[in-house]
């Protein structure tokens, strides 16, 4: 499980790849990446729990969704995670998500970035070689 | 690095990329930069911009301006218009912070009485406007009176109390775009956005305070109607958009499109162009609420310029008025807008999307307030937080070759990762401050990512906009103080 820039991807954003071993796990990267890019998640602490239940058409659209449920908790109940544990279906269609972080505090958050939406440019999920990928561009 | 041998040159400061370039384009592409900045521009804008091109009943050519870089779907710095019956709208060809802009407003304060209480009024400022991830704002509304921010925009500041007389005339479309639908707006964007009035947001999103740059002066007869009227003025430049209720709009409808082309059997290059007619219903219904996040950020930068005026009040111990704080104007840079031009001999309606673009209507023009129409809309181009900004006017020649557009800023060279990698934001601070810009940033780290060499030069795009006749240079501004969000 893990993520890493894409430097030279859309200069006024920020893009990221990740990687895992089951869909489950690219998606824990993928919202850690998101995470990263708001605050350094050293400052976080795991102290409120929030339950997401989500279905989609399909694993691409299920991702861009839980994406945008967390920049949906940044914005309306101030809430940045650190932790994620995440169940997707097998056919990648449904998931159920915990997340775990705290209110924003701006004395004791490294906060960086807010991040304004989960773009469709160059977006989506892989299947290769055993290993699951996904390619993200957040708008910034 | 672009592959530029098979444009055609078609003067020192614009280039045509044929329809043979790529299968599928319905126009050719037209570049406004010089062969320095063309050469030095990124693969994405090239690949972006003819993309662009292929896209259902697009009109004549698909532009990239001289701030272009690599966006998502369209290239920052694009604009394309579109057939209004046969051809489509994107939520990617105007971005995810909708009407996104800059705004504009003088003082009669010179730098020489401004700058013993820079580091008071910046303090002030980053304390009354809430910058940074994730900020509430101040102003609270209730769900009928944010239907009318959607519907109505400035003319609610003016008839709330939160806009002089005057101000609503100097914002583009007299402070609202008509045709908002409220009901085409999700309760999440609605959550989203309720109690963010009043917010800068974060990334390339500031509050500057800047001196009129005496070396600069370029047009001293144009800067007077805007009543800018000598050197070491001191202005106030802001730039944010409609925050996390036009984000979320974007969002809703980018999942919407991208389910409807199917439908309407549309193909694009890249996800990001999900677009569907503009006739159709999915069209009709983004583009109301698209107005409704157009509205909303205009009033968003309006709340914002009150406070601004409160602390120049408060700091310099005169009221606003007496300090002559009037806006010079507001204008939109991430729009989609139906307007009339004259173009292939015939004079039509459009839909004119432009992203990370500014409407530059040349004089005379009716949509262009009353003092200023004999001239020319004002063109607001903002820079990096180092190296300044400028004040153009709009021209015939734009009305006749960009469908009245130009650039909107000095467009970045360099990834966020990258610049930070280069420099610290605690250091740039210091620098600034040696070189007379004092910063509050609301992080560190954001602070490095917008460091100006991570951004074109913006005197250089400027130049090019400006020799190529698409707008025309007034005055440069120097920063003095910034607040980065």
């Amino acid at each position: 499980m893990t993520f890493r820039y894409l430097p030279d991807v859309a200069l006024a954003d920020v893009a990221f790849e990740a990687e895992a071993g089951s869909l489950g796990e690219l998606f824990e990267s993928c919202a850690l990446a998101l995470t990263d890019i708001m605050v350094d998640p050293a400052t976080l602490k795991p102290a409120v729990a929030r339950d997401i239940s989500l279905e989609s058409d399909d694993a691409d659209r299920l991702l861009y969704d839980f994406l945008t449920e967390l920049i949906i908790a940044k914005d309306v109940d101030s809430l940045l995670f650190r932790e994620y544990s995440i169940e997707t279906a097998p056919d990648g269609r449904s998931l159920r998500a915990t997340a775990r972080g705290e209110p924003i505090d701006r004395e004791r958050h490294s906060l960086r970035n807010d991040v304004k939406a989960v773009t469709m440019h160059m977006f989506g999920i892989r299947h290769e070689g055993g290993k699951w990928m996904a390619t993200v561009v957040l708008d910034i | 690095m672009a592959q530029t041998s098979s444009f055609k040159q078609l003067s020192d400061y614009s280039w045509e990329i044929p329809q043979s370039y790529k299968p599928g384009m319905n126009v050719p592409a037209k570049i406004y930069a010089t062969r320095k900045l063309l050469e030095a521009m990124d693969t994405g804008v090239i690949e972006q911009v003819t993309n662009v091109a292929c896209l259902p009943g697009i009109v004549r050519q698909a532009y990239a301006m001289a701030d272009a870089h690599w966006g998502y779907g369209f290239p920052i710095g694009g604009v394309a218009a579109f057939d209004i019956e046969d051809g489509i709208i994107s939520p990617g060809g105007i971005g995810f912070d909708i009407n996104c802009g800059m705004r504009l407003i003088r003082t009669n304060l010179t730098y020489s009485e401004v700058k013993p209480k820079i580091k008071e009024l910046v303090d002030l400022i980053f304390k009354l406007v809430p910058a940074g991830v994730g900020v509430k704002g101040f102003l609270r509304v209730s769900e009928p009176q944010f239907d009318e921010i959607m519907k109505y925009g400035v003319k609610w500041c003016a008839e709330n109390g939160q806009a002089w007389e005057d101000d609503p005339a100097h914002v583009e479309e007299g402070g609202y775009i008509k045709g908002a639908d409220p009901s085409k707006v999700s309760r999440q964007a609605r959550t989203r956005g309720i109690d963010q009035l009043g917010t800068l947001g974060s990334g390339n999103h500031y509050l500057e305070v800047q001196v009129v740059d005496p070396a600069r002066y370029f047009d001293q007869e144009l800067a007077r109607h805007f009543g800018i009227v000598q050197d070491d003025q001191v202005l106030v430049m802001i730039h944010c958009g409609s925050r996390g209720f036009g984000h979320q709009i974007g969002s809703d409808y980018l999942r919407v499109f991208d389910g409807a082309m199917k439908r309407y059997g549309i193909q694009v290059k890249d996800r990001e162009l999900a677009c569907a007619p503009f006739a159709s219903k999915e069209g009709k219904d983004y583009y109301g609420a698209m107005v409704c996040a157009a509205n909303m950020a205009f009033t968003n930068r309006q709340i914002i310029v009150q406070r601004v005026r409160e602390a120049f009040s408060r700091t310099f111990h005169r009221e606003a008025e007496a300090l002559d704080m009037h806006l010079i104007y507001d204008v939109c840079h991430n729009v989609a807008k139906v307007e009339r031009h004259f173009y292939e001999g015939k004079s039509a309606d459009v839909l004119v999307h432009r992203k990370g673009a500014t409407r530059s209507f040349g004089p005379g023009h009716p949509d262009i307030p009353a003092p200023y129409r004999g001239i020319g809309q004002p063109v607001i181009i903002g820079g990096s937080m180092e190296t300044g900004s400028y004040l153009l006017v709009g021209t015939q020649k734009a009305m006749e070759e960009t469908f009245g557009s130009t650039a909107h800023g000095s467009g970045r060279t360099m990834s966020r990762t990258a610049a930070r990698r280069e420099v610290r934001g605690a250091e740039l601070q210091r620098n600034m401050l040696d070189r007379g810009i004092y910063v509050k940033a609301a992080t560190m780290d954001g602070l490095a990512e917008e460091a100006g060499m991570a951004y074109k030069d913006i005197s250089e795009v400027v130049e090019t906009m400006d020799r190529a006749g698409i707008s025309k240079k007034v005055v440069a501004l120097r920063p003095v103080g910034n607040i980065k969000g």
